[in-house]
């Protein structure tokens, strides 16, 4: 299955994201008009929430994208967690 | 500002493509970094009107590319998150600057709030009543004016800026993709709220700005006019053609 969402950041910010996934996350685009140090990085948060069972509460997706080692700006680990949980609504 | 260095280089080259000022900026922060070239100021003129658009956003959901393609637009993505925007020549001040991390407050939120100033300065100086909005948005009371972003890369942080002189909103709509609505007159008023042009509350002319901004980042960082080198002008070109005219580069994501 496929699902797309898009959340909207206090302050502005877009972060949307793009999921295929059955029982488990098979893989995430996040995309948006957010700030990331190092950019490299962006695949990393993808990677992190990937194979996390389709139901895993919001605190296990933040957890999994807190642990990349990486700076977001204008977001953070709780906006990406809704963006991809939502996104399997 | 520190009294051991020379302050900024302030470079202002002739019009260039939308390809070429993304090379700059990612050549000369990277020789910055490396020691290689002093802190710098640019300020960015284009020869064909473009839409720069945030590292991290999609291609497809930002930019209508048959639009642009038709109409002469250059969609480059750039080195910095943030949005998408349209420019066309004559109508936007942009400028980057190059600066070591030392420079710059470590707080990356205060860090846009502190570089964005001396320009919100030189605005107001104009008679222009524009204030900082976190993160990183330049405000008029009407609108958005214009917006900031920035790249660190090991001591050396890009911290660019664009802001609208004047706008074809109607343009804006046709080549961004804003919404469904397009170029209805609904959306034309509703984009109309949202932003903000110099020309609509100014006299000054564009040129009367981009002098005042340049000053007031001398006036605080020290230095003065100067030239790239056409090493650095050789390196952005070829990097233009390898990377940024490219849709490896620009329809990655």
């Amino acid at each position: 299955m496929h699902g797309e969402s898009s959340v909207k950041v206090p302050g502005g910010k877009l972060v949307r994201a793009a999921v295929t996934y059955e029982a488990h996350v098979q893989s995430v685009e996040i995309r948006g008009d957010f700030f990331l140090e190092p950019p490299e990085a962006l695949t990393a948060l993808e990677r992190a929430v990937e194979g996390l069972p389709r139901d895993a509460s919001h605190e296990e997706f933040a957890t999994a994208v807190g642990a990349v080692d990486a700076t977001l700006v204008g977001f953070d680990a709780d906006d990406v967690a809704t963006a991809v949980r939502e996104a399997m609504e | 500002m520190s009294d051991d260095h020379d302050g900024l280089r302030v470079v202002d080259p002739e019009a260039l493509s939308e390809p070429v000022h993304h090379a700059l900026d990612e050549v000369l922060t990277n020789r910055l970094q490396a020691g290689e070239t002093p802190p710098t100021l640019r300020v960015w003129r284009r020869d064909t009107p473009a839409v720069p658009f945030g590292r991290f956003q999609s291609f497809d959901d930002e930019v209508e590319a048959e639009y642009a393609r038709e109409h002469g637009i250059v969609p480059v993505r750039r080195v910095t998150g943030g949005g998408s925007m349209y420019v066309a020549p004559g109508d936007v001040v942009t400028y980057s600057l190059y600066l070591p991390a030392s420079w710059v407050p470590d707080d990356v939120e205060a860090s846009y709030a502190d570089l964005d100033r001396s320009a919100i300065e030189a605005l107001r100086g104009l008679g222009l009543d524009v204030r900082h909005e976190p993160l990183n948005d330049i405000e008029h009371a009407d609108g958005k004016i214009g917006g900031s972003a920035q790249l660190r890369s090991g001591d050396a942080v890009l911290h660019h800026a664009t802001m609208s002189y004047d706008l074809d909103t109607r343009e804006m709509l046709r080549v961004l993709r804003i919404g469904a609505e397009k170029v209805s007159d609904k959306a034309v008023r509703s984009a109309e709220k949202r932003v903000a042009v110099m020309t609509d509350h100014l006299d000054a002319s564009r040129e009367d700005v981009i002098d005042a901004v340049v000053d007031a980042y001398v006036a605080r960082f020290g230095g003065g006019r100067g030239e790239l080198s056409e090493d650095e002008r050789e390196a952005a070109l070829e990097l233009a053609d390898a990377k940024f005219s490219t849709p490896e580069w620009n329809e990655r994501l």
